[in-house]
This record gives structure tokens, sequence and C-alpha cells, in this order.
């Protein structure tokens, strides 16, 4: 699904990833843990093919160079990142934003556009199922939510656009454990053999509702440990101190 | 490059039916015009729209047009039902108020006010000295209009180099209501000067809502000049999307004349290539517990041109006077250029008055937001700019009135 292999990053003339390798399969879920500044945040705008950075090595999303790649092409691909921050968009109501968005994708894919009344029945059905309040939909995109509700917000987009790579950036920030268990449901009941997941957390809280399959130790710029579901919790009690 | 423009004296002589007092005010008017000449940047109300050098760029001739036009096929719009006033080349051509109880609205030819006093705008004097048409609106008192009120304002396809100076009046009296929507639908593929004057009268607990919006691009040149006088308790809107035209200039003065009165002037504005808009208010609040409220929106793209002068004046005596403005522009090219004048004139001292103004590009981290969901650059910039533009739509309570700007908008977005 994705392979990284000495993926350098830069911006403003500031190394931030330095030599990171990392490969995801199909079906697999990573979490990457690592302290602030360590490149958690860059290594998700790269992938999603934010711009103003300086970029080599390799990065290849199901075989091919993402480099390249504008990031609504990357969208359109199959690459989602839930932001950290989701930004707010006055007058934009989401309802439209996220049939916009849809229709976007599936039109890139050759597939045929769902008109409003099919949007409707499968924005509802996703809402039910994440347990969802339908208001947000009326509502103008993020601007005013709550940050539990923008959150949401991001695991609903998910849902709806179905991708086969999600990159969760730090999604459990600033989340009570209501949301904190909506945004886990979200995920778990994507997964399946095809869908591979990216979790960048602080904290160890989130894993204990999404179980990864390995967890990565992100540290100036290089995955400097890799392990299975207990090097969280072992992280949870030493801090990262102890791995410089 | 035009030659000079001159109008002779003997063009009053040519107006029918008017007495000797009229004919001086028209003299004075426009010996006055003829002293100045277009308004040019040296004047400060047109210090970010030098007329005469627009008039000297786009015209190679200008002459005065005559009553005598072919009347056009009228389409009436299907979207909502309404009553009309059909303008051709600004003269009032026919009217229709079907909806409604036609003993309490009278419509007639402009009856001639010639008591005002001479501006200092030398348009608004070229208005004065040659106006001989346009129409003058009442509404009884205690009359609500059932459906809203369209004007239908043709410009016809043989006008070529011309100045059309026409004069309108409306008046509402007590407790009446009355929503119009001024829809201007232009065949000429000619340049052409549209020079309007027009008076507004809110007589006590009565409302006036318009909504100006064009029916297509025009090569027209616009300059209107509004005269809002309220009474008691009256309530004035006035929203304008009058994208799509070459030049188009808004000059709306509002006086707040007794207690519990409120204005309000909204605007939504897309200007593409070669466009240039000015909306210039001065809003005088004269007596105490009055409103008003300014919101004027603009999308700038290409080499466009957009300005906002907005004065509030409080007079002493206007205690308790609210008075909210603020302009913002989204300049989507780096040529195009925004100009803003707020300003702020307060004699009393128990007022709120809140003044704003903001010029911006694109935000790059909402282009990358909605991006990262499938959408490419230019959806991405039309989604913005329409949000931008959008709680200025959201002013419109008639759903299908809503619907139909909407499109509107959506069509000069889309370039259509």
């Amino acid at each position: 699904m994705l392979e990284i292999k000495n993926l350098e990053a830069s911006i403003n003339d500031k190394k931030i990833l330095k030599g990171l390798n990392l490969s995801i399969n199909p079906g697999e879920v990573h979490a990457i843990m690592g302290p602030n500044g360590s490149g958690k945040s860059t290594l998700a705008n790269v992938l999603s093919g934010k711009n103003g950075y300086e970029i080599s090595g390799e990065l290849k999303f199901q075989g091919e160079d993402l480099k390249e790649l504008p990031v609504e092409k990357r969208a359109q691909k199959g690459i989602f990142l839930a932001f950290q921050y989701p930004l707010e968009i006055p007058g934009v109501n989401t309802n439209n934003f996220l049939k916009t968005s849809l229709n976007s994708v599936l039109k890139s894919k050759g597939e045929n556009e769902l008109d409003t009344l099919s949007f409707l029945k499968l924005v509802k059905e996703k809402c039910l199922e994440l347990g969802i309040d339908e208001k947000i939909l009326s509502r103008q995109l993020n601007v005013g939510f709550s940050g539990g509700e923008k959150k949401k917000n991001e695991i609903l987009q998910m849902k709806i656009l179905d991708p086969n790579l999600c990159i969760l950036d730090e999604t459990d920030s600033g989340l009570d454990i209501d949301a904190l268990k909506i945004v886990a449901k979200g995920v778990n009941s994507s997964r399946n053999k095809k869908k591979s997941f990216l979790v960048i957390t602080h904290y160890q809280r989130l894993l204990d509702y999404i179980k990864p399959d390995f967890v990565h130790v992100l540290s100036n710029g290089k995955i400097v440990k890799t392990g299975c579901g207990e090097l969280a919790q072992e992280l949870e009690k030493t801090g990262y101190e102890k791995l410089n | 490059m035009m030659q000079d423009f001159e109008i002779n004296s003997s063009r009053i002589d040519k107006i029918k039916k008017i007495s000797e007092k009229e004919k001086n005010y028209r003299t004075q008017n426009l010996d006055f015009f003829k002293s100045v000449g277009f308004p040019n940047k040296r004047l400060e109300d047109w210090k970010f729209s030098d007329f005469k050098d627009i008039v000297n760029k786009n015209f190679d001739e200008l002459s005065i047009q005559d009553l005598s036009y072919n009347t056009p096929k009228m389409n009436l719009l299907k979207d909502f039902d309404h009553n009309y006033i059909f303008l051709v080349n600004g003269s009032l051509h026919s009217s229709n108020f079907n909806f409604e109880e036609k003993k309490k609205i009278k419509i007639n030819i402009y009856d001639k006010d010639i008591n005002q006093q001479i501006s200092k705008n030398p348009l608004v004097c070229l208005n004065h000295a040659l106006s001989e048409n346009g129409y003058f609106l009442e509404v009884e008192r205690n009359y609500k209009f059932k459906k809203v009120l369209i004007i239908y304002n043709y410009f016809t396809k043989d006008i070529k180099n011309k100045i059309l100076n026409n004069k309108n009046r409306i008046k509402i009296n007590e407790n009446s209501e009355l929503h119009v929507i001024e829809y201007t639908v232009n065949e000429s593929k000619f340049n052409f000067i549209s020079n309007v004057h027009e008076d507004i009268e809110l007589e006590k607990n009565s409302k006036l809502k318009s909504l100006y919006i064009q029916h297509d691009k025009s090569n027209g040149f616009f300059h209107k000049y509004i005269k809002n006088k309220l009474f008691y308790n009256s309530d004035y809107s006035n929203l304008i999307f009058s994208s799509g035209l070459k030049f188009n200039k808004l000059d709306i003065e509002c006086d707040l004349i007794e207690d519990k009165c409120n204005c309000n002037i909204m605007s939504a504005l897309f200007l593409k290539k070669g466009e240039h808009q000015e909306i210039k208010t001065r809003i005088n609040h004269l007596a105490p517990n009055c409103t008003s409220f300014q919101k004027i929106k603009k999308v700038l793209n290409s080499d466009s041109k957009g300005i906002f002068q907005g004065k509030i004046y409080v007079k002493n005596v206007a205690q308790k006077t609210n008075a909210y403005q603020l302009s913002k522009a989204l300049l989507i090219n780096d040529d195009a250029e925004f100009n803003s004048k707020p300003e702020l004139e307060i004699y009393a001292d128990d007022v709120k008055c809140t003044h704003g103004s903001t010029s911006g590009n694109i935000d790059e981290d909402a282009l990358y937001y909605l991006m990262a969901r499938g959408l490419n650059r230019e959806e991405s910039v039309k989604l913005l700019v329409k949000g931008f533009l959008n709680d200025i739509i959201e002013f419109i309570k008639n759903p299908s009135i809503k619907i139909f700007v909407e499109n509107k908008l959506e069509d000069q977005i889309n370039g259509r």
C-alpha cells in the first residue's frame, strides 16, 4: 500500500524528516507516536501533498510515485488525511461540501456521481452509524464547531470518501471520552483487508480503542523503534526521554 | 479619445411643458456641469473613480439620448410571481399590478422636483438639467404589497455612445410595505452611460426592501444617486448584486430623520476583467434611536477594481445611535485593486458605531483542506468565493428570490 524509503523533507531550509522508512501493507493499522517536534505532522502533510516541502527519497502509494502528484489527485486515488486542526470555511455548507468532495472522487475514478437524494441517504446512514448528529450537515463547514464536532466531522468525511489509506493526525487530541469512542468506532468499523490506517498520536489512550498492528516511535525525523501494541503501553510508562 | 462633450443650452428649450422657474433651475444645473465637466479624481468623492478619464478612454463620441425608442420584447421572469414596471431606456413604458389592490398604488411619469439644491456632484447636476423621464411610484397608506415588484430596466440595442438621464421617485406612505427588484436587461452591445437620480421617501412605520441585479454582462456605464428620507420607525434595506457591469457607481445617501429608523445596505459583488464598481454611502443619523447596518463584500478577479466609500454621520441629537459598517474584499488576482474609505463623523456621545475594512487573498490553508478532499484548485477557489459572498445572500428571506439570486451569482462565478 505505502512504501517510504529514506524520506527526507525540509521546509524553509529546515530539515524535519531525516531518512524515514515505513512500509504499510493493505489491512494493517500502524500507529506513530513521538514527542512534540519529532516530525509527526510533517509526515502527515507530506503524505497528503501539502505545498511548501522539499522532498527526497522514495514515496510510493500502491506502486505509484507520489512525489509529483498534487494534493487533490492523491485524495482522489484514496489517501485521506484527517486534519489535526480542521479548517473553518465560512459560508460553505457542510452537506454541499461533502457532496462536491465525494463526487470529485467518484468522477476521478470514472464512476457515476451521486444525485442529491442518493447522497443524502448515504450521509444520513453514515451519521447514524457513527452516532453523529445530522444537524452538523446543515451548518457551515466546521464554523463554530466544538473540537469534538470538528474531529467527528473528519471521521464522517473519511467514512463517506471511503479511502484506501487513512491518516489520522492527532485526531484524539482535545477529545472527550465519548468523542474518542466515536472516532475509534469510525476506524474500527472501516477496518478490512484492503484498507490501511496510519494513526498519529501523542498518547496511548487512543490505542486502547484502536488496536494497532504496529507501533513506531518517531524521534528527530526518523523512526527509532518499531514494535507491537505493547510498545505504546511501555512508552506511556517510561516516556520518550529514554529512547534518546 | 473623445472630443469635448458639448451640450448646447438650447437642449433645455426642447424639453416640453416647463415653466420659466424650471427652465432657470435646469439652466443653473447645466451651467454648473459645463463649468466642471465630468467628475475627475481631483474631486474627493471621485478620487477612486476618475469618470472623466473613463469616459475619455471608452467613448469616441457622446451625445444625449432622445426619448424615442423601439419597444423591445419583454421577457418576464418565471421564477416567482411578481408585479412589474417596464422601463425602456429609463422611460416608463408600462406597468402591471395584477397581484395588488390597484387603487392603493399610483404610478406615473416622474413629477419634477425643482426645489433641490445644486449638487456638488456634476453628474447629479447633469441629471437635474436634462432628465425628462422616469417613474414616480406611490404606495398609499396601510398597504402591504402581496408580491414583489420587479422593475425591468431595459436598454435597447440601438443605444450607442449616448448618455441617458432619468429620474425616479418612490414614496411609501404610513404603515405600508414594498419589495422591489430592479432587474437590468441590456440589449445594446455598445457603450453608453446611464445617469439616474432616485428619491425615496419612507413615511412612518413603512418598509422598503430593494434589490439590484443584472440579467447579464453589459457594456453600460452606470451612475446612480439615491437619496433616501426615512421617517419615524421606517425601515429601508438595499441589497446590491450588480456584478457584470463595465462601470457602476452607486451613490446612496440616507437621512434617518426621525426616531427608530433602520437602514441596511448590503452587497455581494463578483467582478471580472475590466469591471469597475464603486459603492459610496453616506448615512446621516439625524434623530435618536436609529440603527444602520452596512456590509459590503467584493470578490475581485483579473484587473477589476472595487471601491467602497462609506461615511456614517451622527448628529449631536442622535443619541443611542447604533451604526455598523464592514467592507471586505477577496482579491483573486494580484492585478485586482480594492480601495476602501470608511469614515465616521460623530457629534453625539451615547452611540455605538463600528466600522472595519479588510482585504486579502484566498486562504491557502483553506484551499489545502478542500483539495485534500479531492477538489481541484479551481473548484476549491469557487467554493471559497461562494462561501465568502454567501452571508449576504442569507439576508434574502424569500426562498424563491434567494434561489434566483444564488443561481445568478453562481453563473457569474462559473463564467457563464
